[in-house]
């Protein structure tokens, strides 16, 4: 999977180095910003109050 | 054509003897390999999500519930600041009514603001709860309990030194012209968290059976999780008028 990404970006190693940076700060964006705060909810580390539910 | 022949033959010699098997070796061990190679990957990437996770849950939303949270702090503090020339007014509950000091859990001022929904936990600020029970606010003047969340870990994690308050210890409530200050006289370091009868204007399980003036603070325990709730009482023991220097009281300094 990884090297089938990074056979397929263009330009040198350099480049590619760099392309595969900004992709992995895309990702890790992407989690921090809506994958993990919709997760967040669902899973069952953070309710704080009491209730009936 | 006898050499056309023999030319034919080596050529398909050389391409069947020289690439074809290894080929088909490749390709067939090839397979194996590569899905245990893309198996592996994944299971990679999900460790490194899963990791980012945790730092997500335990660092980054802490970042970003004190931001918050010191904004908020601000505007409310500036808020007093411009009513003082004009007199008490209305009390704007949606930008937060107080501040909450618990001098043991060293985290500080934490802004209460109404409400124990995540959305209002979230910001790094401790609810007061509207449901199931309804906090009586201590600005009232009538008897009952001021029962409030917070946070234990990330989002700002206000309450995650819960289980050093002692039985003594203060804890002190900040408005714009008053501080009220509690004492802590009961803890109960695990109940359930469909146990609503902690937050009741006379909490009997932490031994009251009178009416009075009393602070519920609950978060999830153990550490890490919400398996449980951890609950600390206090009791209201006076009530400090809020000078022009905002001196704080004796419990504070």
């Amino acid at each position: 999977m990884y090297s089938f990404i990074w056979r397929h970006l263009p330009g040198n190693a350099w480049v590619k180095a760099l392309i595969s940076l900004v992709l992995v700060a895309a990702v890790v964006y992407v989690l921090f910003q809506y994958v993990f705060p919709w997760a967040e909810p669902l899973l069952p580390f953070n309710d704080v109050t009491v209730d009936n539910q | 054509m006898n050499v056309a022949a023999t030319t034919d033959d080596t050529e398909h010699d050389e391409h069947t003897g020289a690439l074809a098997p290894p080929g088909a070796r490749r390709r067939g061990t090839g397979r194996i390999a590569m899905a245990v190679s893309a198996f592996g990957e994944l299971l990679i990437t999900a460790g490194l999500v899963l990791g980012l996770f945790v730092v997500y849950s335990l660092w980054w939303t802490n970042v970003v519930a004190d931001h918050k949270a010191d904004q908020q702090g601000d505007k409310v503090r500036d808020h007093w600041a411009a009513q003082q020339d004009t007199g008490p007014g209305a009390l704007d509950t949606r930008e937060g009514i107080g501040f909450l000091h618990v001098p043991t859990m060293k985290n500080g001022e934490v802004l209460v603001e109404k409400g124990t929904s995540s959305k209002v936990l979230n910001d790094g600020v401790a609810g007061y709860y509207t449901d199931p029970a309804k906090a009586t606010l201590p600005m009232s003047g009538k008897n009952g309990n001021f029962t409030l969340a917070a946070h234990r870990d990330g989002h700002g994690a206000k309450f995650h030194n819960i289980d050093k308050v002692r039985k003594g210890d203060p804890i002190v409530f900040e408005t714009k012209d008053k501080w009220y200050v509690y004492k802590v006289y009961a803890v109960l370091p695990e109940t359930s968290k469909y146990n609503v009868k902690v937050l009741s204007s006379i909490p009997e399980e932490s031994g009251k059976k009178k009416a009075g003036k009393y602070i519920t603070l609950t978060t999830c325990t153990p550490v890490f999780t919400s398996r449980y709730r951890y609950v600390v009482w206090g009791e209201l023991e006076r009530v400090e008028q809020v000078d022009s220097e905002r001196t704080p009281p004796k419990e504070l300094g």
